[in-house]
């Protein structure tokens, strides 16, 4: 049975509207990113198309070494996927799949550690690292794993739980240990879970601000969201620059998230999971 | 019968635990001790965790040096018996200091030395003011003023300990900016988790869709959580701006607000304009973490209700969302989470202004900007305790399996 | 015979190379966490000072201009004992709290051997930089708060009354309300209402000092209340007030000096269309001073830092940076005067003769906090008169 045209359309234009408001803030920014600095404010601040473009700001904020801060960014927030990815696997497995005492009370230790407000952890661990003289270096990154691996755990149980434990079973008989299973049977089937877990885990490190920015106060270690932050004077804030420099940024988030959508989706929907 | 984990279990765990003990647990373990002293890195006799009576040698050391050097500069300008007893008082200070001259921190003294102490530093403050009365007139280069700041401070260098147990939690509840903290935090989390609930779920169930150029829809809308909080912050500002601000004129424009300044000076419109802000940020999480639940959901129920002519809303309300009950759980816990502890918008759109601070805010002020560590600890366990409390509703109703067996 | 050069050369080349090395490392390495400076100046005086002696090389640690961000920075770094930094720029209200918490050296022994008297520098800086009868810090530059007003749209007797500072809140009102509209301005004037330190600083103006906070308040809601302000006002900080007068769009604002250069940079008005006043309370001090960090490694060093930068480095932040200058010989400094227009300006020089400052306090940041809470939801219309201004003197009183 097909739908009828008629709701094929609306629902499309109400899809269209729907992202039409999301993308208009960042829509703004773009075209803010093209004005001159005297038309940012005033009557000229509500025009779509700026009376003179300039590409000033992107020259400036280049300038001003915004392509080493995504290189940091893309470093930091690399390392930090990959090894919470796999440091959350492997406990996630045996969270979902095997049956210990108090294992109830280890999972909500994990769900507590993230109710606490980032201040509190900034200090001891910037204590820490001056004492073993981490400071400013890519070190920063297991730090992120304090905001990252308690929902990318939470993230990877509800997955793994809705995994067929038939298909563990037959692993076994075949002989795997509880590696091989992992490795070879649970991993692919749960790759979707795995995808959706890196990329949270990819942006939030992405977006993370008070521990690098404490951590890493060299410039050489600037990730992205200090590097914008940084963009003003004493009194103002140069909001040309800032959206020049959040456009810049944006893109390698989006051609990252571009080249795995796809596997959140596709795996699952292929995959071998009946209930 | 639930057995005791295996070392081989444990094995596969041990990088999480470790991970989290170093980089999570302990830094709480170390709030929760703030939370019993009354620490307060801005005041000498309370910028450490001390529990009996200590003494502040470095600082000591400084003040007795400052009060015998300012001594004798003014001893030029007395003559006879005065002067001689000036100098006198600061020939004793700097005997006094000389055991604490390469002290570098704060060391630990008894009661009765402590005491003792005070007592010479009584007399010395006795002699010094006496002389200084004899002769006001003179004009002194730093004179009885600066010589009492000297000693009141010498004075505090004795620490009597500021282990206060659970009184920064009992001042807590007769605090009313933590109520009012607490309020506008629960008003805040509560319709911004519903909002993103709702809209997320619409956007996960159309990015589910396989239809053409569904890539590009899911990529665009990932946009608003690709960019960092502390940059939207300031574009929401820009944006929300009374006088320049697009977001503010146009709701001006249709009637939301009366003018485009109510957007930010108004207790609704700040609020709301904070709300919206976290809404657009935070729903394409929500969607994606609903998105990867839909997957999992076999086509095959679908296609059983569609035969036995339920409607669309109708499988909707009876086939998704029941099985979408991890995943909601998952993602309305992590967002809840996330929502209490708002911290960079609203510091960057009010400042806390019109009703907006929020637990974090009024804990950040405490904590950094004023020094407080202690009663800043405190405010942030409570805060702790009370999204505990929503977590636990939300397992309870939601979702007791993913976290026990059954 | 070519090749035996060559070699010698050569020799000669990688010596000196090494010799260099050795020397380099010889220099004791100081370190300056100083907030980035949109001008060359703060580059320039650090080339100047590494330039004038052999000893010490100083390096930038070139910090975020969010000061809040900065000062969170700092306080880590400093309560975990860190040395990294040995000198700090430092807001001129962090000082207080800096100093009570031992994270700064008192200076006064090392003025004394450089033979530096504190009258030598600004009153206002100088006072923010002591606490319990010891000195902690120098001006790196001060700031003051100051009345801009259009040359060309007030009359000629307005103007001389707003230069010679004998006016009150009310009759910057009045003016306000009367020149508003014309010269194609919309609004009559702005200051910094946001809840914020800008507030406590305007506060600071409308309350000759804390001496009449009830009148202060009654003036200042006087003025939110009137059709002179934007309607938003109450989220006005400096750069709202600073796009609002450059782009012609009020006749009269509070602002610090810098907005005299951002006339010139994006400005729709001219500078010759500009008149400078001191404000009828008296001018809030600002600016930034120079600590040495307690555990730093180099006191001596990062002390010979601090006292070129407060004194013959004046001269640099002035004429580069566009600083007003911390030290007062170089007030009558012949270049300093004609880089900074505003200096020979009689209005200008009014308002340094008036300056006050902030409380100076360990608890300055609470006593602020509850100070502009209160203020601000009085200016919102929440509070009422009485109340507010009991909390407020309950507040100052620590």
């Amino acid at each position: 049975m097909q739908p009828k045209k008629s709701t094929k359309i609306i629902s499309a234009i109400i899809i269209v509207l729907f992202l039409a408001i999301m993308v208009f803030p960042f829509f703004w920014i773009l075209i803010t990113s093209f004005k001159p600095g005297e038309e940012i404010f005033g009557k000229t601040a509500f025009r779509i198309i700026a009376e003179n473009p300039t590409t000033a700001n992107y020259e400036t904020v280049i300038g001003k070494g915004i392509l080493n801060s995504i290189k940091n960014s893309l470093i930091v927030s690399l390392i930090t996927t990959v090894y919470v990815v796999a440091v959350s696997t492997l406990s996630s497995y045996i969270l979902a799949r095997c049956r210990f005492k108090g294992k109830s009370l280890l999972m909500a230790l994990i769900l507590g550690v993230s109710m606490f407000p980032q201040m509190i952890v900034v200090g001891p661990i910037f204590n820490m690292f001056y004492k073993l003289n981490l400071l400013n270096s890519y070190w920063v990154t297991l730090a992120y794993s304090s905001i990252t691996l308690p929902s990318a755990t939470w993230i990877m149980v509800a997955h793994f739980k809705r995994i067929p434990a038939s298909l563990e079973e037959a692993a076994h008989i075949d002989g795997c240990n509880q590696w091989q299973t992992l490795w070879k049977i649970i991993f692919p089937i749960a790759l979707p879970g795995v995808f959706t877990c890196a990329i949270m885990t990819f942006i939030s490190a992405w977006n993370e601000y008070l521990l690098t920015c404490t951590l890493n106060s060299d410039k050489m270690y600037q990730t992205v969201p200090v590097a914008i932050n940084a963009l003003r004077t004493q009194f103002s804030i140069l909001w040309g620059e800032i959206t020049a420099a959040t456009v810049i940024v944006v893109i390698p988030t989006l051609i990252i998230v571009l080249l795995f959508q796809k596997q959140i989706v596709s795996g699952m929907v292929s995959g071998a999971v009946k209930e | 019968m639930k057995k005791a984990i295996t070392p081989k279990q444990a094995a596969f765990l041990l990088p999480l635990l470790l991970l989290l003990a170093v980089f999570a647990v302990y830094p709480i373990v170390t709030s929760i001790v703030y939370s019993l002293f009354d620490y307060r890195t801005n005041d000498p006799a309370a910028a450490g965790l001390y529990t009996g009576t200590n003494f502040n040698a470095p600082l000591f050391y400084e003040d007795c040096d400052y009060s015998a050097w300012y001594l004798e500069d003014d001893v030029s300008v007395l003559t006879g018996d005065d002067a001689a007893e000036l100098q006198a008082a600061a020939d004793e200070l700097k005997a006094l200091s000389e055991p604490y001259k390469d002290a570098k921190e704060v060391v630990e003294m008894s009661k009765a030395d402590s005491e003792k102490m005070a007592e010479t530093i009584r007399d010395l403050r006795e002699r010094i003011l006496a002389v200084y009365e004899r002769n006001p007139d003179a004009e002194y280069w730093n004179g009885p003023e600066k010589l009492t700041i000297l000693l009141d401070e010498m004075d505090g260098c004795r620490i009597s300990g500021n282990f206060q147990g659970l009184a920064a939690y009992k001042k807590l509840l007769s605090d009313s900016r933590f109520g009012k903290s607490l309020k506008s935090t629960l008003i805040f989390t509560v319709i911004s988790v519903f909002f993103e609930l709702v809209l997320g779920m619409a956007l996960a169930l159309i990015m589910n869709k396989a239809i053409k150029g569904i890539g590009g829809v899911r990529t665009t809308a990932l946009i608003p959580w690709a960019i960092p909080t502390a940059v939207s912050a300031l574009m929401w500002s820009y944006m929300y701006d009374g006088s320049n601000g697009i977001v503010a004129k146009i709701f001006a424009d249709i009637g939301l607000i009366s003018s485009p300044e109510q957007m930010l000076l108004s207790a609704g419109g700040a609020m709301s304009a904070a709300i919206l802000a976290d809404v657009w940020k935070t729903t394409p999480y929500m969607a994606l973490l609903l998105l990867a639940g839909l997957q999992i959901i076999d086509t095959g129920l679908y296609e059983s209700a569609k035969v036995d002519g339920a409607s669309a809303v109708r499988t909707f309300f009876s086939v998704t969302l029941p099985l979408l009950k991890p995943s909601m759980l998952v993602a309305l816990l992590f967002r809840t989470l996330d929502a209490f502890r708002v911290y960079d918008l609203i510091a960057v759109l009010t400042g806390g202004a019109q009703g907006t601070e929020t637990l974090s805010i009024y804990a950040y002020k405490l904590m950094i900007s004023q020094s407080n560590y202690g009663y800043g600890s405190a405010v942030v366990l409570a805060m702790a305790i009370c999204v505990a409390l929503i977590a636990f509703f939300f397992v309870k109703f939601l979702g007791a399996e993913l976290i026990s067996d059954d | 015979m070519k090749r035996f050069l060559a070699v010698i050369l050569a020799l000669v080349m990688v010596c000196s190379f090494f010799a260099c090395e050795a020397f380099a490392e010889e220099k004791i390495v100081i370190k300056f966490a100083a907030q980035g400076d949109s001008t060359p100046a703060t580059q320039e005086s650090v080339d100047a000072f590494n330039a004038m002696q052999d000893k010490y090389v100083v390096e930038w640690v070139d910090m975020t201009n969010d000061s809040g961000a900065m000062k969170e920075q700092l306080i880590t770094s400093m309560k975990a004992g860190s040395s990294d930094y040995d000198v700090l720029s430092m807001d001129v209200c962090w000082a207080g709290e800096f100093a009570a918490a031992g994270y700064i050296e008192p200076i006064d022994q090392m003025m004394k051997e450089s033979e530096l008297r504190a009258s030598a520098f600004n009153a206002g800086s100088m006072s923010a930089a002591s606490y319990n009868a010891k000195t902690f810090a120098l001006p790196f530059f001060p700031d003051l708060g100051v009345l801009f007003f259009r040359s060309d749209i007030v009359s000629a007797e307005d103007a001389a009354v707003l230069v010679s500072g004998d006016y009150t809140y009310a009759d910057l009102q009045a003016m306000a309300e009367k020149y508003k509209g014309q010269g194609g301005t919309t609004d009559g004037i702005c200051f910094q209402a946001k809840l914020g330190e800008c507030l406590m600083c305007n506060l600071t103006e409308y309350t000759a000092g804390w001496t009449d906070v009830k009148g202060g308040l009654e003036a200042m809601k006087a003025m939110v209340d009137s059709s002179a302000v934007p309607a938003d006002i109450l989220n006005y900080a400096e750069s709202e007030t600073a796009n609002s007068f450059i782009k012609g769009v009020s006749v009269f604002s509070r602002n610090w000096p810098y907005q005299w250069g951002e006339i010139a940079a994006n400005g729709t008005i001219t500078q010759d269309q500009v008149g400078v006043a001191p404000l009828p309370g008296g001018s809030t001090v600002g600016g930034w001073l120079l600590g040495i960090n307690k555990n730093s490694q180099n006191k001596e060093g990062a002390w010979e830092f601090i006292k070129y930068l407060a004194t013959d480095g004046q001269k640099t932040q002035a004429t580069t940076g566009g600083h007003l200058p911390g030290y007062n010989a170089m007030l009558s400094d012949a270049d300093v005067i004609g880089a900074n227009v505003m200096l020979s300006m009689e209005g200008f020089q009014n308002a340094l003769a008036t300056t006050i400052s902030r409380p100076v306090s360990s608890e300055y940041s609470k006593t602020a906090d509850t100070i502009i809470n209160a203020a601000h939801a009085f200016l919102s219309g929440n509070g009422d008169l009485d109340a507010t201004a009991a909390v407020i003197e309950e507040a100052l009183a620590g």
